[in-house]
């Protein structure tokens, strides 16, 4: 599937650069401006403004980890970094930081819109993925609860195959996941042998 | 005492888009002549002229030549997007200035380019709006094999998707080629409610005359219900297609008969197209950019917006605010039929649009 991708947002989107003053935030601040970001520049430290920046770019050459105010690859908007140095060096502190896409100095006369929607799409793409990831570990955390409320239905005399196909069957009915009905199993104290509530 | 100012123009005299480059190049040539008839500029133009062939290599190298062998630091010139693209590297090695004066796709910013035509929310957009007012939103997109009809193809498919219509089928032909028998075929099977046409010269020429060939066969296929629509049509290109024009749609700053809305031009009258009038007020507001800053000639298109500080260029975007006509091809010349007040250049689509919101309806007792 191709994505699309929509341009019209970055208008007055908030660009700030974290560079010490050179001619390549001027080259860069022009690029922006022209394509219709709020520019604004800062350093040696992002200021905690920045924290509602919708991109930040950032010199990768004197780059450090102290700068930012959040823990290294924890961006919480898509970053540039602005690469001067290729020693390997820089490019490992660049990738434990987590730059989402790079443009390379000296700044010239274009490269800032492409690193714009590249930066935003893989962003967008690790934020999709960290979810995933953070529902997939919370469900694999719930191993135990499964086999619990598995037993607790096969107290009613059922077999280990019958008691998962109900316990699945739940879930599809509660419209949930597997292990969130499990939660459900185990937490009715042994009364769930059956979905039919039999309390009065 | 008169400066005398070298200024470039490299421009296709031969090649599958020369009918473009020539109007240009007639507009530009008529600015310099109305520049040194002037007697309140203290400045003369001195044309370098250039002409690539409609070869995409040649422009590099020849803008170079320009840069090497002449004073010139402004250079007026290129049609096709990417000869565009070929030289702002070389403009950039020398801070000199390309002075672009026709349509096209937007998506660019230079620091080396003044954009004197229109982007795509000046000419695309405005003209699906009144397309989809007056035939619909199921369409059909045909263009030359390059960067010009593929933007414009995918900020179509954009629009017609966000409005709910259809993009029916698509084609690109090389450029210069004019097997068009399959585009003809897809939009006779797909019957659309428009077509949008970003083929350039022969190759549009050549669908042209296979569209009316299909109108003539089917009453479907006619300017009244199913017509061709075009960001890159104007005047100078109306004898080439002759009678196969009759009907077509076209968006621009300016046709023949208009008031040219270029600032530059307030008082001018007729030129041969919208071509010849932004080539011509380019040449025009350079010279206004330069007169009375001896010296100025050498600078970058940045320092003398800025010292100038009242040029109809934009200082951010480096664009110009035109005014937007849509116009029909009737006995051989442009009508307009949707005369839209001017707007800003905004090559990114990035500033929320003023939709045109068509003829105001009245209730009729």
């Amino acid at each position: 599937m191709t994505r699309r991708i929509r341009i019209q947002n970055l208008g007055g989107a908030h660009a700030v650069i974290l560079h010490r003053p050179h001619a390549n935030v001027q080259a860069l601040s022009r690029q922006l401006a022209a394509i219709g970001l709020r520019v604004e520049t800062c350093w040696p430290d992002l200021g905690p403004e920045a924290l509602a920046a919708d991109f930040v770019f950032f010199d990768a050459d004197m780059g450090h980890d102290a700068q930012f105010p959040w823990p290294a690859g924890q961006a919480p908007m898509p970053t540039i970094a602005l690469i001067g140095s290729e020693a390997p060096g820089r490019i490992e502190w660049t990738l434990s930081f987590g730059a989402h896409a790079q443009m390379l100095k000296p700044v010239g006369d274009n490269g800032a819109y492409s690193a714009l929607l590249l930066a935003r799409a893989a962003y967008d793409a690790q934020c999709a993925l960290r979810a995933e990831a953070a529902d997939l570990r919370r469900r694999l955390d719930e191993r135990r609860t499964v086999v619990k409320a598995v037993l607790r239905l096969m107290a009613h005399g059922k077999s280990e195959s019958e008691a998962y196909a109900q316990l699945r069957q739940m879930a599809m009915a509660w419209r949930i996941s597997i292990e969130d009905a499990a939660l459900r199993v185990a937490a009715t104290d042994g009364e769930a042998g059956d979905d039919r509530n039999r309390r009065p | 005492m008169v400066r005398r100012i070298e200024i470039g123009l490299l421009y296709s005299r031969s090649g599958s888009y020369a009918a473009m480059g020539e109007a240009c190049l007639q507009g530009a040539m008529a600015g310099i002549a109305a520049v040194n008839a002037d007697p309140a500029l203290d400045l003369s133009f001195v044309p370098v002229a250039r002409d690539p062939g409609g070869n995409i290599d040649r422009y590099a190298p020849l803008c170079e030549e320009i840069l090497q062998c002449s004073g010139a630091r402004h250079v007026v010139g290129c049609v096709t997007s990417w000869s565009r693209k070929e030289v702002i590297p070389t403009l950039d090695a020398r801070a000199a200035t390309l002075w672009y004066t026709v349509p096209y796709e937007g998506f660019e910013a230079s620091d080396h380019v003044a954009y004197l035509h229109a982007c795509p929310n000046q000419h695309l957009l405005p003209l699906l709006d009144h397309a989809f007012r007056s035939w619909g939103r199921r369409i059909y997109l045909a263009g030359s094999n390059y960067i010009w009809a593929w933007e414009l193809g995918r900020l179509a498919r954009e629009t017609v998707d966000g409005a709910g219509g259809a993009v029916l089928g698509d084609r690109y032909l090389p450029m210069g080629a004019t097997d068009v028998g399959r585009i003809i075929e897809e939009i006779r099977a797909t019957r659309p409610d428009f077509i949008l046409n970003s083929l350039i010269g022969p190759s549009s020429y050549a669908f042209m005359a296979a569209y009316r060939a299909l109108g003539a066969q089917d009453a479907y296929f006619t300017p009244e219900r199913c017509p061709v629509l075009s960001c890159n049509l104007t005047e100078c290109e109306l004898e080439a297609l002759g009678a196969d024009a009759e009907g077509m749609i076209a968006a621009g700053p300016y046709f023949r008969g208009a008031a040219p809305g270029w600032p530059v031009l307030a008082g001018e009258t007729e030129f041969g197209s919208s071509f010849e009038a932004s080539s011509y007020a380019a040449v025009r507001e350079l010279a206004r950019l330069l007169h009375g800053r001896p010296g100025a000639e050498a600078w970058p298109l940045a320092r003398l917006l800025a010292e100038a500080g009242d040029s109809m260029i934009d200082r951010k975007t480096h664009h110009t605010a035109l005014p937007v006509r849509i116009a029909r091809i009737e006995a051989g010349a442009f009508r307009v039929i949707s005369d839209l007040p001017v707007v800003a250049g905004d090559p990114y689509l990035t500033h929320p649009r003023q939709r045109d919101p068509g003829p105001a309806l009245r209730v009729v007792s």
